[in-house]
């Protein structure tokens, strides 16, 4: 992959229009539109409750989809999957499940092993070198439920590496590791971007947005800022994200 | 088994069988945390049972099946319904469409019961069971369930791990989490309607639920507590028939839920994972560890208790 | 989207339903007679004919021949129907209340309806016709329970039917010269049929005289007619069927080496159908014999829907089957 540059006249890797999406009652999306360039590493900012999390689940497809248009390298997302990497939040799962570290990252390779077949021995030495960059190559064989929570989100950052996507989603990968692990998923983070990779971040951290991320978009329930952060983290947007989404919340009409 | 009649052979096969497809199933049940939908859905077939023969007038065994396959969708899709459109949680769905359909069932039934014929349908059958009455038909049925089960389990293994584990993982691969959830409804209503003809509605969710549960407390891998389940649902169903023949008039679908019952008491007890006696055994370790460390570091005098 | 308020009234509905259809469900309407019973005590109907409510038809057809015009008798279980697992519902409990007098058989046979005769029994008279039998001619098994099918025994029949007609004597006095002028006819009628059915039966070869149904109602009818009788199930049809009563009846069939067994219209034939099956692999070929009419009788109209015709086809049944091709 050619490494990150100019982004002028290259194809944006992700285009959304007017993305609408509500949960339960209340409006969470509202005509979100932004576009990302490739070899960017994003950081998507805002409230509780802005619709950070919404804004990846629908995007892909895992939350119905109110209204607007979703692009990933100029295509639909169904033709796009192998090329898009998503990390879900870590609470998402039951981390009880009988499996251990080198299995969970194993399934990040089942889209290429196919269906109905077994893992070879190949796909095991490449979940083990993602789990080796990931510093985790001594717990592969280690029951996940044994885990700590930093362990456990390098884990799912392995079975990403391991599916080689082009654009990664992660939806707040840092949220309770610890300094180590944070560490580590930030200097692994920015090698996928040196190597021309495009990374966008559900971040809760406002302190941490300048230091590691080249672009930030400020959401609440619309797109309040997008750009690159020298330019668009401000004291005025950062106000304007997080300042107003005390006030009314909408109700979905119908 | 010497001296085991040609009947007790089929009853035995079909539990053995029928057990084994139960526990795989439930093990899928148990990891959807949904152990509470195989009782709602074993209930929720009750009145499509008696409706296949209300509807007809006389009884055919396929239709009283089809209905009984129906209404318990119906109830899936009931339980779905009420979870997506209001603030009810899943379980309290599951209890209001279990006793809803349960009493429809049952009120259907005391009309059936009216009708001429009513009492030769056999419906009553359906609510305990009546293992006893297997024959070589039956087994070929059971047979066949749970080599389509074992096959689906064993053609879609990792398949069905990955959906297990992070279905939204899962679906960003290309694993269709309504496939598969379709899929798992399919065999698990498949197994309930085949099942409620052998043991009853009531004791089905038996067969699914303990054998998995069981299994939790021997192993630490998915595969293993598959094959476990299968193991533990299949030996319940042998055992509790085979317990059956002995006396006279023993009811066969009881004893195999006392059969299941005693393996999970068993697992329990003496399971490596987090069973009881283990669990007490490595809280001795422990104190024991830390005793001898505090003598050593001169905190305790030996034969000293600890604060 | 659905609002709010339309979610919560969707929830309430289902839990009105769910309460609803469950109070049926709760067992017979015997506290619902109330209402019932507060019409018409001990008076007649308006054409003065008696109106009599009975549960089997063994009973109210018998009654409806001696009774003649001078009864209405109406049965609350119609041919095909298990008394043993029977429950009542309003609609019987509005019958009930509307008759003049009711008969039942007793002896537990009717099990879940005792309640509801408790309750009627107080407004007006309520008759066991089967408790009028003397103990010591009653079968029992080897719990001591009570064998509740005396039907099948024409002398033991006479007596119960007996006892319900001077029951109705007494509620109509005038007419008691009729009823029992029409009560000898039908007895004598009885006499015939108990005469014809024993030829029958001794015509049958000796080791052959096995009658195998689905439960064991046949007791007195083996004994009237000197048949062994052996049940899958036991008194009542609420036990459930294990695999060693099956054992049990096909060792029995395979060592008298029986030709035939019953299947009966109230009850459910796998567990015969289970019977048979094992029956051939241990080498025998036991045929189904035909339905035989064991609590219930046959539909109303048809010959099978009297309490003679209903014998009487009992009796050819088994003696075609069990003298029949081999």
């Amino acid at each position: 992959m050619e490494p990150a540059a100019n982004t002028n006249g290259r194809e944006p890797v992700l285009e959304v229009k007017g993305l609408h999406a509500a949960y339960r009652r209340n409006r969470v999306l509202e005509d979100v539109t932004f576009e990302v360039m490739p070899g960017t590493l994003t950081a998507i900012v805002g409230p509780n409750g802005a619709g950070k999390s919404t804004l990846l689940k629908t995007m892909l497809g895992l939350h119905p989809r109110l209204g607007g248009e979703v692009r990933f390298f100029g295509t639909s997302y169904r033709n796009a999957k192998l090329r898009v990497g998503y990390v879900p939040q870590r609470g998402s799962v039951d981390w009880d499940f009988p499996t251990d570290a080198l299995d969970v990252v194993l399934m990040g390779l089942y889209g290429r092993i196919g269906w109905f077949r077994r893992p070879g021995r190949r796909h095991r030495e490449q979940a083990l070198e993602a789990l080796a960059k990931m510093g985790m190559a001594d717990f592969a064989k280690r029951q996940i439920s044994e885990l700590s929570g930093g362990q456990q989100q390098r884990v799912f950052l392995a079975r990403a590496l391991v599916q080689d996507a082009d654009l990664y989603l992660l939806d707040e990968p840092l949220a309770g590791v610890d300094a180590a692990t944070e560490r580590a998923i930030m200097e692994m983070l920015k090698t996928l971007r040196a190597a021309g990779k495009t990374v966008m971040v559900v971040h809760h951290d406002l302190q941490t947005v300048e230091d590691d991320f080249d672009h930030v978009l400020l959401l609440n329930r619309t797109v309040i800022a997008h750009g690159p952060t020298g330019e668009v983290f401000t004291q005025e947007t950062i106000a304007r994200a997080y300042g107003g989404w005390l006030r009314r919340r909408e109700m979905v009409p119908g | 088994m010497i001296g085991l009649s040609h009947n007790a052979l089929w009853v035995l096969a079909s539990m053995l069988m029928l057990g084994t497809a139960s526990g795989l199933v439930g093990c899928f049940a148990y990891w959807k945390r949904h152990s509470l939908m195989s009782d709602a859905l074993a209930h929720a077939a009750l009145p499509g049972v008696v409706a296949g023969y209300a509807i007809l007038g006389f009884k055919s065994l396929p239709v009283m099946l089809l209905g009984a396959a129906a209404s318990a969708l119906l109830g899936a899709l009931a339980v779905s319904w009420i979870r997506s459109g209001s603030r009810v949680k899943e379980d309290t769905a599951m209890g209001i469409i279990l006793s809803v359909f349960f009493g429809l069932g049952i009120m259907l039934l005391a009309i059936v019961n009216r009708l001429p014929g009513g009492g030769q349908s056999g419906l009553d059958s359906f609510i305990f069971g009546q293992a006893a009455a297997m024959v070589r038909q039956d087994m070929r049925t059971m047979a066949a369930a749970a080599a389509i089960v074992l096959l689906v389990v064993l053609v879609s293994y990792k398949e069905w791990k990955l959906h297990l584990f992070d279905p939204a993982f899962a679906s960003g691969l290309g694993l269709s989490g309504r496939l598969m959830d379709a899929a798992y409804l399919t065999l698990l209503v498949a197994v309930i309607v085949i099942g409620i003809q052998a043991v009853g509605v009531i004791l089905m969710a038996a067969l699914l639920i303990i054998p998995a549960v069981s299994a939790r407390y021997w192993t630490n891998a998915f595969g293993t507590m598959l094959a476990l389940s299968a193991g533990f649902g299949g030996g319940a169903g042998a055992v509790g028939a085979c317990v059956s023949t002995l006396g006279d008039g023993w009811p066969t679908g009881p004893f195999i839920v006392l059969a299941a019952a005693g393996t999970f008491l068993v697992s329990l007890l003496f399971g490596p994972r987090k069973g009881l006696l283990v669990r007490a055994m490595q809280r001795r370790e422990q104190m024991r560890k830390l005793q001898t460390r505090a003598i050593r570091s001169d905190k305790l005098t030996e034969g000293e208790a600890l604060p | 989207m659905r609002t709010r308020k339309s979610n919560r009234a969707i929830v309430r509905a289902l839990a009105l339903l769910a309460t609803l259809l469950l109070l049926p469900a709760c067992g017979s309407g015997a506290e619902g007679g109330a209402d019932g019973a507060a019409n018409g005590s001990g008076g007649l109907s308006p054409d003065g004919a008696i109106r009599v409510v009975t549960t089997i038809a063994q009973i109210a057809d018998p009654l409806s021949v001696i009774g003649g015009d001078r009864v209405r008798v109406e049965s609350l279980m119609g041919p095909g129907v298990d008394p043993h697992l029977y429950q009542a519902s309003q609609g019987d409990i509005r019958k009930l209340g509307n008759a003049d007098v009711i008969f039942y058989n007793g002896l537990h046979l009717e099990a879940n309806m005792l309640r509801a005769f408790g309750q009627i029994g107080k407004s007006r008279p309520v008759l066991a016709v089967g408790e009028a039998i003397p103990e010591d001619r009653l079968l029992r098994d080897e719990t001591g329970a009570v064998d509740p099918h005396v039907w099948f025994d024409i002398d033991l029949w006479k007596i119960a039917l007996g006892a319900a007609v001077e029951e109705l004597k007494a509620l109509s006095p005038d007419d008691a010269a009729l009823f029992e002028a029409n009560k000898r006819d039908y007895f004598a009628r009885m006499d015939a049929l108990k005469e014809e059915a024993a030829r029958k039966m001794s015509s049958i070869p000796e080791q052959r005289r096995v009658l195998v149904t689905a439960h064991d109602a046949f007791g007195y009818f083996g004994r009237m007619l000197g048949l062994e009788v052996v049940g899958l199930q036991g008194l009542s049809t609420e036990d459930e069927i294990g695999l060693g009563d099956i054992e049990r009846t096909i060792e029995l069939l395979v060592e008298r080496q029986v030709p035939a067994v019953f299947v009966e219209s109230s009850i459910n034939p796998r567990s015969v159908e289970a019977v048979i099956e094992g029956a051939k692999e241990r080498g025998l070929n036991v045929r189904l014999g035909g339905e035989l009419f064991s609590d219930a009788m046959g539909g109303a109209g048809t010959e099978e829907g009297t309490y003679i015709g209903m014998f009487r086809h009992n009796v050819e049944t088994i003696h075609q089957a069990l003298t029949g091709e081999e």
